[in-house]
Formats: structure tokens, C-alpha cells, sequence
């Protein structure tokens, strides 16, 4: 299925099949669908436990505009200038697209049962859509599990049932861009990485660009730290500080805001951002950043429910559609980021660059030679990649 | 003309009837505040009380919110009669879901077997966190403010390392969190676990101890005038060490009923500061077992207030912001509740003089 503009890359199965979510069987692109014998080696097996057959279940009945709540939950503040504030630009989006309908939303909702609080009490008030910007596990699909007529939606999930789906951004091809950039740039070889949680999405975004930066300069080493929270500008200053002592050069990361940018900025090293363009809390330092649009998929998804054809699926975001690299920052050498650039379109046009051999941290080859690891194999990664120490 | 004075002790219909005009003053302020931001406050109120009180749903969150806190309450308070602070609940919180964890992730066996080994591995746990607090306590007089209080840091980093670590979840990567446990607490009502009568009963059991037995009215002596109880050969050390040893089993109790009835699985955070409010819970409750009941559905009222607040765009901070508000006004009418009128004694002497 996709969308009006065919932007997002919806994956659907048949009903019964039983299949994992993350077959790209319906998918155009020539990259998953070259890939899907590595779906099955890396994939398949991995989750078992979360497939229900209840997936591909009838759509949910239409919902009137004026009638409509949509519920989110951030797991930070929207003023985080980061992961919560891009969030917040596709509720905006949604709010400007449906004038007659209601959002609401909670920010900074705890990682416990609090947030099945949250979650529930948005059900309790009506919401025909809940959408949660982060990760909550269980907590959302007991909820989830109690209101089958309510449509949820988990960024960065992993569990499709009857209305629960998840949806997250293929952040790993515009770390990897990034990451040429970074092996290019470092003197030191050593890439700092401020982690927050050892979790496959974390895994993929410091594997991609490390992987990255050693297509281009193999002696390439990373250093993680993993700060156990998503929004702690304080802790990640501390990691980010205790980084660039150890002898890291260029710093990287997946945190919900900017703290890291201003250490590199005050340390005269580099740094990569995500989340948002964020040149401004570090012009020096700034190289580019993993920049999210969520505004095209949250109408999207607001349009389906309403109208009575959404189904709880899983969705990936592609390159170019709800991610992307920002522009280079301002003491980039042009040839550094034409090299970056030339990755992007080769990638664009279908390229994957996460093919074999590819090894981990203990030197053993994990991905053989001749196979390339999918968005699905890459959205379960759970190992750190050959020169990468300090995470899990 | 009539004087206010202070008394060393104040009768529960005062702090009751002070403690219902702080919360009515609390809510006029809310309320005023509320009304000012150009908030309906009373569709506001009404959906506050319908979410938490005025349908299923919300009671079974009241149930849910208090089963933690009836613990973690009772945990303080058990420590207060005997004039100690056991500010370590969070962490006897985490070691018990720690222990209980460790035996659901890691023991096959039928539920029956499996449940009553998680809540002993978790008692046991939780003792072994305050055991140093409460030898350092009894034997050289070290604080046991402060022990429990850096152990609690320890116990957060240990259940992350647990939880990120060597038990993570590696089925379905979830965030921070072990593996899910599928032994768990039959449910009773809704998502209200058997945790929550038991909760309640052991609260009534301590409050009965502590009233009605001679360890409790050691206990108490011990705490009200240690000098006297040792004067009256009451063995202090003993004392100390077995009510700090329930203490911290309390509180891991209550962490095992989150991992076995409402989380299912060992998460860094899990333990929602329930520790901490445990200790406001203990202050509301003004020492009494029994009173931990009502002063927990009280600060599970809050929460659940709170919660409701943020869903209607309250910021996170604003409802923290009321939360201390309200508690502010309860601490203020409790001090008031020491305050009697009491007869002008000058008033003969000085009809006397003139």
C-alpha cells in the first residue's frame, strides 16, 4: 500500500500468511526486494513471539472529523529542539491537515507503568488513534491489547497485532552517508558515540556510521557510551566530554537533543547530529545531521483512520521520505561531502551499502560475503560491528 | 481573650478536619490558577473525578497506583515508630524486583511454586540491601539516612546494568527491560492484581502488630523514648535490626508485586519513585499502619489527578507543581492541628490587678 503521493513504504501481508511483518513482499524498491533471502537469514526466527495472526485484521471502522481524538506520547519535552520537537512538527502538520480534529498529547511520559496509565487514559477520553513516539513495549500493547477498536501506533515497536502497528525511520543509510564524512574528517581515527540505551535501533545508527566511516578509512575505531535515558542533556554532556578525553575527534550520537554539539563545539572537534538540522547550537563543529519528517506519515495515518481503510502494519520511512542527511555544515570540505553526497544517490537509486563481509566487535564474520543485511535484518541488530566497543 | 497554643500532640479529627481544608484550599488555587490560564475548570474537574473515582477504569488505576505505595508507605512507617528514616525504598524497591525477577526469568516450575519463591527471593533481596544500613546503624550509630539514601543510586544503576546487560530482553529488544516473565499475579478485577488485597492486609496486619503485641509496643517505647526503654532493659539493638530487615522486605514486596502483577518483565525506572512517594505516604500517615491505607489512595489520587492534568495539555511540571502544592497545604494543617484554643490563664490575674 502507499500513500497519495506514494511516500511511505507500507508493507502489508495477506491474511493467514504466516509470515514475519518484516517481509518487504509488496515492496517496489529494488534494495528490499533484491534483499529478501537476507530478510529470511537474519530475520525470520529472531521474534517469534510477537507475530499474531490477528495481523492484517479487518480496518478499523471511519471515524467523523469533528469526532476524532488523536492521542500522542513523547517521551520527552517537545521543546527538546530534537527527537519530541520533530515529533511535534508532524502533530502541527496533523492539527493544520484536520482543523475540525483533536490531538492531544503528553510529553516526558516515564518508561514504567505510568505510561500504561497514559495510554489507557487516553483511551478512557475517546482517542480513536494513539500514537506514541518512542518505544513503550508492553506498556502500550496491554493497553492496546484492552481496546481493540482504538488504532496504536509505537515508533521504533516491534510488535504488529490487530490495531497495534509500529513505524520507524530508516535512519541507518543517512548514518552511513554521515559516517563517510566522519572517516574522512577524523585525525584520530576514534569516532565517539553517545548512546543512550543498547537497543537495535541504537545498535544500527552506531554500526551505520561506523561502518561508514570505515568504507572510506578502515583503521576507523568507535567508542560508545550508553547514558540509560533518551532525554539527559546532562549525562550526555558527561559522555560526550568523557569521549573527546579519551581521544575521540568527531563525535556521533542518538540522543533527543543537542548537548553532545556543544561539547564538540567547546572541545574544537566535530560532531553529527540527529533528529533536526541543529547547526546553530555548534556552527564550528556541525557536520550534518540524520534529519526526521514525521508530518507526511502522521497525516497519512490520521487520513487512513479517519476515513476507515487504517490497519495496524508496520511502516518503514524511507531516505528522501521522513529522513535524510541535513545539509553539510559550514566547515565541511566540499569534496568530503560530494563523496558523502555520491553514497546518497548511489543509495537512492537502490544500492545497499550493508553487505557482507561484515564483522563483530569479536572479529567473527556475522554477515558472510555475497549477502547484505535488509531494513529488517537491520532493525533487530543486537551486535556491534568489528572496531566498536563501549555498547551492551 | 482566647490564645492559640501549641501541643506536642494533636488529635486525628483536627489533622483530619485541617487536612480537608488544605485540600479544599488546594483545589481553589488550582482551580483559580486553572481559571486565569482560560482552562473550564469544571469540565476539568469533572473529568479528574470521572477518570479517577467515577468509573472503572479509574478505580482500577487508584487500585493499581496503591499497591506499590501501601508498601513503600508502610516500609517508613514501620521505621518511624522506632524513630528511624529508611529513605532506601527505592532500592529495596529495585532488589526485589530484582530477586523476583531472577527467579521468574530463570526457575520453570508450575505458577503455584514459582510465585511464592519470587516473593521469598524478594524479601530476601530487599533485607540483604539494608542489611549494611542497619548493622552500621545498630552497632556505630552511622546514619541510616544516608546509607539507605546512596544505596538506592546503586540498586537504579544495578537494575539497568541487569536490564541492558545479562538479562536483557533479547526476544523483542524491548527498551531497558528483561526478558517478560509469564509467571504473574492472578488478576482480580480488571488489570487489579491479587497484590492490591494483599497490600491492604498486610498493612492491617502490621497495624495490628504494632498495637496489640509486646515486640510492637517495644517497638514503640524504643522509638517514643529510647532512653526509657533501655532503662526498662528492651533489647534497642534487636529492635532496630528486625524493624529495619521488615522494612526493606516491605519494599522489596512491593517491587516484586510490580514485576509479577503489573510490569512483567525487570525495566530500569520501574520503580516510578514509589520509594520516595512511599516516604510521603509514611508523613501522611503520621506513623500510623492502618493510616498508611488512606494516605496511600490520597497520593494515588494525586498521581492519578496528574495524570489526567497532562493529558489535557498541563505540562509535566505544572502538575508537579500542584502535586507540591497540595502536599504544601497538608503539611501546613498538620502543624496547625497542634494549635488549640486554650483559655486565657492571664485573664483572672490581670481582672485581679485592674
Amino acid at each position: 500500500m502507499k500513500g497519495p503521493g506514494g511516500v511511505f513504504t507500507e508493507r502489508r501481508r495477506p491474511e493467514g500468511v504466516e509470515r514475519g511483518p518484516w517481509d518487504g513482499s509488496s515492496v517496489p524498491s529494488g534494495r528490499r526486494s533484491l534483499l529478501r533471502g537476507a530478510a529470511a537469514s537474519f530475520g525470520a526466527g529472531l521474534i517469534p513471539g510477537v507475530l499474531r495472526p490477528a495481523f492484517g485484521a479487518s480496518p478499523l471502522k471511519p471515524v467523523a472529523e469533528e469526532d476524532a481524538l488523536v492521542a500522542f506520547g513523547h517521551t520527552g519535552p517537545i521543546t527538546d529542539g530534537g527527537w519530541t520537537t520533530a515529533h511535534d512538527l508532524g502533530v502541527q502538520a496533523v492539527r493544520k491537515a484536520f482543523p475540525k480534529l483533536k490531538t492531544v498529547f503528553v510529553e516526558s511520559i516515564p518508561y514504567s507503568a505510568d505510561a500504561t496509565r497514559i495510554f489507557r487514559q487516553f483511551v478512557a477520553e475517546g482517542a480513536q488513534l494513539v500514537i506514541s513516539t518512542s518505544n513503550y513495549g508492553d506498556f502500550i500493547k496491554d493497553v492496546a491489547d484492552r481496546a481493540p477498536d482504538v488504532g496504536f501506533l509505537e515508533c521504533d515497536g516491534h510488535t504488529v497485532t490487530g490495531n497495534l502497528g509500529w513505524y520507524y525511520i530508516t535512519h541507518w543509510y543517512a548514518s552511513y552517508i554521515i559516517g563517510i564524512a566522519a572517516g574522512l574528517m577524523t585525525k584520530t581515527n576514534q569516532l565517539g558515540y553517545v548512546g543512550t540505551f543498547p537497543i537495535p535501533s541504537v545498535y544500527a545508527s552506531a554500526n551505520a556510521t561506523l561502518l561508514g566511516a570505515q568504507s572510506v578509512n578502515p583503521a576507523c575505531t568507535m567508542r560508545a557510551i550508553a547514558i540509560n535515558a533518551w532525554f539527559d542533556p546532562q549525562a550526555a554532556t558527561q559522555a560526550a566530554s568523557a569521549l573527546v578525553d579519551s581521544g575521540c575527534d568527531f563525535l556521533c550520537g542518538i540522543t533527543d537533543e543537542p548537548a553532545y554539539l556543544r561539547v564538540a563545539e567547546a572541545r574544537g572537534i566535530k560532531a553529527a547530529m540527529w533528529n533536526l538540522g541543529m547547526r546553530q547550537f555548534g556552527p564550528k563543529a556541525y557536520v550534518s545531521s540524520v534529519t526526521l519528517d514525521f508530518s507526511r506519515f502522521y497525516v497519512e495515518q490520521v487520513r487512513a483512520r479517519l476515513n476507515g481503510s487504517w490497519r495496524a502494519a508496520p511502516h518503514f520511512l524511507t531516505l528522501s521520505d521522513g529522513v535524510d542527511r541535513d545539509a553539510w555544515g559550514e566547515t565541511v570540505p566540499p569534496n568530503i561531502a560530494a563523496r558523502a553526497d555520491a553514497m546518497r544517490e548511489r543509495i537512492l537509486s537502490g544500492y545497499n551499502p550493508f553487505r557482507g563481509p561484515i564483522r563483530d566487535n569479536t572479529g567473527a564474520i556475522r554477515v558472510p560475503e555475497g549477502t547484505v543485511m535488509n531494513d529488517d535484518a537491520i532493525y533487530q541488530w543486537d551486535w556491534g560491528v568489528q572496531g566498536m566497543t563501549g555498547l551492551g | 481573650m482566647t490564645r492559640f497554643q501549641r501541643f506536642p500532640t494533636a488529635p486525628a479529627r483536627l489533622v483530619l478536619a485541617w487536612r480537608a481544608a488544605a485540600l479544599v484550599a488546594a483545589a481553589l488555587i488550582v482551580g483559580v490558577l486553572l481559571a486565569l490560564s482560560g482552562r473550564d475548570v469544571f469540565v476539568l474537574g469533572e473529568l479528574v473525578l470521572r477518570s479517577t473515582v467515577g468509573s472503572r477504569f479509574g478505580l482500577e488505576d487508584l487500585a493499581l497506583f496503591m499497591t506499590p505505595l501501601v508498601l513503600t508507605g508502610a516500609a517508613v512507617t514501620v521505621t518511624s515508630r522506632i524513630g528511624l528514616w529508611n529513605i532506601g525504598g527505592e532500592g529495596q524497591f529495585y532488589l526485589g524486583a530484582i530477586g523476583a525477577a531472577g527467579v521468574g526469568l530463570y526457575l520453570p516450575g508450575p505458577q503455584i511454586i514459582v510465585l511464592p519463591l519470587m516473593a521469598l527471593a524478594a524479601i530476601a533481596c530487599g533485607m540483604a540491601w539494608i542489611v549494611v544500613p542497619t548493622l552500621a546503624r545498630a552497632y556505630a550509630g552511622v546514619s541510616e539516612i544516608i546509607t539507605t539514601l546512596l544505596l538506592n543510586f546503586v540498586a537504579g544503576l544495578l537494575t539497568y546494568w541487569l536490564a541492558t546487560g545479562p538479562w536483557r530482553d533479547r526476544v523483542t529488544g524491548a527498551l531497558a527491560s528483561s526478558g517478560r516473565i509469564s509467571d504473574a499475579i492472578p488478576e482480580l478485577w480488571g488489570v487489579v492484581h491479587w497484590g492490591f488485597p494483599l497490600s491492604l492486609a498486610i498493612a492491617a496486619g502490621l497495624a495490628a502488630i504494632m498495637t496489640w503485641t509486646g515486640w510492637g509496643y517495644e517497638v514503640r517505647v524504643s522509638g517514643a523514648n529510647p532512653g526509657a526503654a533501655r532503662y526498662a532493659g528492651m533489647p534497642m539493638r534487636g529492635r532496630v535490626i528486625a524493624v529495619m530487615l521488615l522494612s526493606g522486605a516491605l519494599a522489596a514486596l512491593a517491587g516484586m508485586f510490580e514485576v509479577a502483577g503489573t510490569v512483567h518483565r525487570l525495566q530500569g525506572g520501574m520503580a516510578d519513585n514509589f520509594g520516595y512517594l512511599g516516604i510521603v505516604v509514611a508523613v501522611l500517615a503520621r506513623r500510623s499502619c492502618l493510616a498508611v491505607i488512606p494516605a496511600a489512595l490520597l497520593m494515588a489520587l494525586i498521581l492519578d489527578a496528574g495524570i489526567v492534568l497532562q493529558t489535557q495539555q498541563l505540562a509535566a511540571t505544572a502538575v508537579l507543581a500542584i502535586t507540591g502544592l497540595v502536599l504544601l497545604l497538608i503539611a501546613i494543617g498538620d502543624e496547625l492541628a497542634h494549635y488549640r484554643p486554650v483559655a486565657p490563664a492571664s485573664s483572672t490575674r490581670s481582672g485581679a490587678a485592674a
